[in-house]
This record gives structure tokens, C-alpha cells and sequence, in this order.
């Protein structure tokens, strides 16, 4: 959902920019301004709404050392977020967790989508993995995590394991989602034309279903890093996971929040790489 | 990839002497085995000539799309024989080409990559085929749009993309059904000649299927009329307005058109449908 929101979000201002290269006047001007002071309240009102937020937190936490305590405060997260910026270890974190989530990220996306797009191949196998799939998929992922250090080590092996079976089930269905809602007319077309199976599969069913895989990969980006985390939580020497865990056991509260601003930061990165190669790839869609 | 493969499907067809297609006694119920099976088409033959260009009209949801699917090879029948040039087809009939309503263009390829499709998958070499595509697209009037994505191109020009593809394989027969209904009145018209032009100077034959009492009259040699639901064939007209008939102004113009038009329509009853 949010995913779709961000792209409702965005698209005022990709509108903004293609009218402004197409239509000369001074009408664009108006319209241009119009546009920039609706994105500028929109702005505004989201900073206002942090500043609001961090600053009664703020507030709150000062004259209260059992509520700084408790809840931390955003001056003693800061105060964190620069001390680990200056003994690497920020740094370290995070390019730790970066790896293991990139891993797990394209192992499970690679696999899943493979298989869900072969799943199209054949209606008599597609019936009779589903009812495994769903089962795959109800799993919690953290129940795995013991047996992954078990079968994986405490190294990094165990944690893209977990990244990656957070990944897997989810791209397996967007994909064979993605395969299956292709029109049949335009199967019908292919077979007029004289397509065999296999080339339908890669000329049509393939690229019909980036839209799909390309929401899966978005979507999946979150659970690569989530499942990386667990991974991290269940033993681990370092990374994100590692310090938000060893923080918490600490009661150090501002050391936790920080080491989670690093990880969203790390999300939102991954999100926007995934963002700019789909419009790389599907340069026919209208982004 | 395979060798180049040209020999089954680019051959001229003039050397075979039996007619592109002979339907008889066509027939197709859906859903046999359930309790209540609905028979679509319960008797319908029809006969394409080389060079003929045929209509098939009848009332809306009669199972004119039904019929082009069989013909196709894309639904089973229930009972009849289709033969293409005289021998019983099993599948999709060779050299023949297709085209519906919905233009079906793959929105990730451009104009002229959607014309290319059919000869990408019959292996024809990267050069040839664009040259080909380039050719067909300005001979359609798409002159400057070869490498615009079908999101940019208007329902005509979409339209044109789609006949264009169907024509790259150099089909013997073309089966379109209701290819112009989604056009308004005046890229019709146009579509309707530049088609009447490119099939009627290269000799194809043409299977048009449309509810079109006009678009039928003004294009064919024959219209074939169907009743309602279950199809069976009410009429066959051949066409004689004797003038050059890639002009839909002159065909609509001849006095002859318009006896043409109010006999089919008497024998649509469209009054009886609504």
C-alpha cells in the first residue's frame, strides 16, 4: 500500500515536468506554480509534523532522567548516530547487513521468480506445488532461524538464508501472478502467428509480467532486510540487527533507535536502486 | 536458433488448386457434459475462394467470434469439417493471419518491433525483418511513427500497427473479426480502403466477421448472413455494385448499396432483440 501511495505521490510532479518541456505560454507558468505550491504544503506539513514530534519527544525526555531512560530522546540518538559514525562502526553495520540483504534479496527473488514464472509451463505441476506454496508461506519466518544457524553457522551463510526465505514465497507468487493474468487473446495471437510455447513464454508471458515481479522486488526489499535482521538477532558478530539487539539487551534505548534510523535508511536506498532499474528496464511503462 | 525457414509459410499458394477454406456443417456447443449445454453455432458452411473477400454478419452474441476461433484451430468443434486448402487442419492453419477488435500490440515493443513479431518467431534474420517492417509501416501511413510505443499512438494508428503485423507474414488468408469497430466513422472509412487496397492488390483472401452491415457490403463479394442463437446460415449475397472496389465512398454511393443494406437488415430482425 504504500507503495502505491508513493507512486500517487510522485506523479504530480513527473506530469509537472513533461508539461513544462511540451507546452510553451505563460499558462505553464501558473499551472507550474500551482503544482510546486501544492507539493511545498505538502512539504511543509511533513516537516511540520516531525518537527512536532521529535520536538515534544524532545520535551518530554529532558527534565526526566527515567523518562530519557526509557524512551531515549532525539538529541541522545543523534549523539549515538555521530559516535558511530566516528568509530566505523556505523559503517561496518552496515555494510554487513547491506550484503546479507542484497544476497538474500537476489537468491530469493532469482529463485522465486524463476519458478513462478515456470509454474506457467505446466497447469498440472502449477496444481500440485500450490498447496505447498501456501503451506511455505505460512510458515514464520523466525521459527527457521534456529534451524538456519544450525544448517548455516553463525556466519553470514545463516543470515542470507533467512533473507532469502523471506524472499522466496513472495516472488514466487507475484510472478506466476503475473504469468497467469496475461490475456488470452494475446496468447491466442502468438499461436496465430505461429509461436511455439517456448517462444510465448519469452516473447509474451515474460515481459508481460515485469509489472509484477518489478511490485514483488519493491515489496520484497523490506522483507530481505527483515529477515537479514532476524538472522542477526538469532547470533550474530556484527551488523545492524547485531547492534540494535546488543543495545536493547543494554537498556541503551537512543543507541537502539539509532542503529534502526541506519536500517531505514538502508531500506529507502534499496527501494530507490530497485525504483530507478525498473524504469531502466520498462521504459514503455509510464512511471 | 533454427535455420531460416521459409519454405511452408511464404510459398505462393496459386499452384493449390483447392479452395483456402471449405467449412461444413460446422457446429459447437459448449459445456456437452453439463447439465445445460448452449449451442452456439448449430449449422453454418461457408466457402473462401482465392482472392475472395467474404463477410459474415449476423446479430450481436449470434457466435461470430466463436465461429473465427474454430476456424483457427483455437476452440475444439463439436461436430462439421474445416478444411484449409483441402486438407483437414488440426491447430492453428498455416498461412493464415488474424485480427480482432482489441489491437493486442505488446506494449514494450515499439511500432515497429510489434510489425516484426510474427517474423522474429518464424526466424527470419534481424536486417531483413526491419526492412520489411519499415516498408509495411509506410506503406499503412505510419511513416514517422516506427519507433513510438503503442501508448503514444492513437486507436487508428494502433489499429494500423496491428494490420500491419498481420500483413508482415505475408498470410494467404486473413481472418479479421470486427477489426474496425473500436474506430470512429472516419479512420474507418480510411482503414477500410488502405485494407481493401493492400488485399485486393496482392490477391490474399479476406474473412471479414463483423456486426458492420455496411463496413460487410462496401468491402465484399459475398456476405454471408447468420440468425440468431444457434448460428445457421439465413442468406448469402453476392456482392455486384460493379465499381472499383477499393473505394468505400463510390460502394457507398452505388445505388445498388443501399438495396443491399435494407435487405440484410430485414434479415438481422434487430427488432427482435430489442
Amino acid at each position: 500500500m504504500s507503495i502505491e501511495d508513493r507512486h500517487i505521490a510522485s506523479a504530480p510532479v513527473d506530469v509537472l515536468s513533461d508539461t513544462t518541456l511540451a507546452t510553451p505560454g505563460v499558462r505553464r507558468w501558473g499551472r507550474m506554480f500551482r503544482a510546486l505550491r501544492g507539493n511545498a504544503l505538502v512539504l511543509i506539513t511533513q516537516i511540520a509534523i516531525l518537527v512536532v514530534l521529535l520536538g515534544s519527544w524532545e520535551l518530554a525526555t529532558t527534565n526526566s532522567p527515567l523518562n530519557a531512560f526509557l524512551f531515549g530522546s532525539p538529541s541522545a540518538t543523534w549523539g549515538f548516530l555521530v559516535e558511530m559514525w566516528k568509530n566505523g562502526s556505523l559503517l561496518i553495520d552496515t555494510r554487513i547487513t547491506a550484503l546479507e540483504t542484497l544476497l538474500g534479496f537476489l537468491i530469493g527473488n532469482v529463485l522465486g521468480t524463476l519458478i513462478g514464472l515456470s509454474l506457467w509451463y505446466s497447469r498440472f505441476v502449477s496444481r500440485v506445488v500450490q498447496p505447498f506454496i501456501v503451506a511455505l508461506g505460512s510458515i514464520p519466518i523466525i521459527a527457521l532461524a534456529p534451524i538456519a544457524i544450525i544448517w548455516f553457522g553463525t556466519d553470514l551463510a545463516s543470515k542470507v538464508a533467512m533473507s532469502t526465505l523471506s524472499v522466496v514465497v513472495v516472488a514466487l507468487i507475484t510472478a506466476y501472478k503475473g504469468a497467469m493474468s496475461v490475456d488470452v487473446d494475446q496468447i491466442y495471437l502468438m499461436r496465430t502467428l505461429g509461436a511455439s510455447k517456448r517462444q510465448i513464454f519469452r516473447r509474451l508471458i515474460v515481459p508481460a509480467s515485469l509489472g509484477d515481479i518489478f511490485a514483488g522486488l519493491k515489496l520484497t526489499v523490506g522483507f530481505a532486510l527483515i529477515g537479514a535482521i532476524i538472522g542477526e538477532f538469532m547470533s550474530s558478530s556484527a551488523g545492524l540487527g547485531h547492534a540494535i539487539f546488543k543495545a536493547g539487551s543494554l537498556y541503551i534505548i537512543p543507541k537502539v533507535f539509532a542503529a534502526l534510523l541506519v536500517t531505514i535508511a538502508l531500506a529507502l536506498c534499496l527501494t530507490y536502486v530497485v525504483g530507478k532499474i525498473e524504469k531502466l528496464l520498462t521504459p514503455w511503462r509510464q512511471h | 536458433m533454427l535455420p531460416v525457414n521459409r519454405s511452408p509459410e511464404n510459398q505462393p499458394v496459386a499452384d493449390s488448386l483447392d479452395p483456402p477454406l471449405v467449412v461444413s456443417n460446422l457446429k459447437k456447443v459448449f459445456g456437452e457434459e453439463a447439465d445445460t449445454p448452449s449451442e452456439v453455432i448449430a449449422d453454418i458452411s461457408i466457402s473462401l475462394g482465392h482472392g475472395e473477400v467474404v463477410s459474415v454478419v449476423g446479430p450481436s452474441g449470434c457466435g461470430k467470434s466463436t465461429l473465427l476461433n474454430l476456424l483457427c484451430g483455437l476452440l475444439p468443434r463439436t461436430a462439421g469439417e474445416i478444411l484449409w486448402y483441402g486438407r483437414v487442419s488440426t491447430g492453428m492453419p498455416k498461412r493464415v493471419g488474424y485480427m480482432l477488435q482489441k489491437d493486442l500490440l505488446l506494449p514494450w515493443r515499439t511500432a515497429l518491433k510489434n510489425v516484426t513479431l510474427g517474423l522474429e518467431i518464424h526466424n527470419m534474420p534481424s536486417g531483413e525483418r526491419i526492412e520489411k517492417a519499415r516498408e509495411l509501416l509506410d506503406t499503412i501511413g505510419l511513416s514517422g511513427f516506427h519507433d513510438y510505443y503503442p501508448s503514444a499512438l492513437s486507436g487508428g494508428m494502433r489499429q494500423r500497427v496491428a494490420l500491419a503485423r498481420t500483413l508482415a507474414n505475408e498470410p494467404e488468408v486473413l481472418l479479421l473479426d470486427e477489426p474496425f469497430a473500436a474506430l470512429d466513422f472516419q479512420t474507418k472509412l480510411v482503414l477500410e480502403n488502405d485494407m481493401a487496397r493492400l488485399v485486393r492488390s496482392q490477391h490474399r483472401s479476406l474473412l471479414l466477421i463483423t456486426h458492420d452491415v455496411e463496413e460487410a457490403v462496401s468491402l465484399s463479394d459475398r456476405v454471408i448472413v447468420l440468425t440468431h442463437r444457434p448460428a445457421r446460415i439465413r442468406a448469402i449475397h453476392e456482392i455486384d455494385i460493379g465499381i472499383d472496389r477499393t473505394d468505400m465512398m463510390a460502394a457507398r454511393e452505388s445505388p445498388r448499396f443501399t438495396e443491399y443494406i435494407r435487405t440484410i437488415w430485414s434479415e438481422l430482425e434487430v427488432h427482435r432483440q430489442t
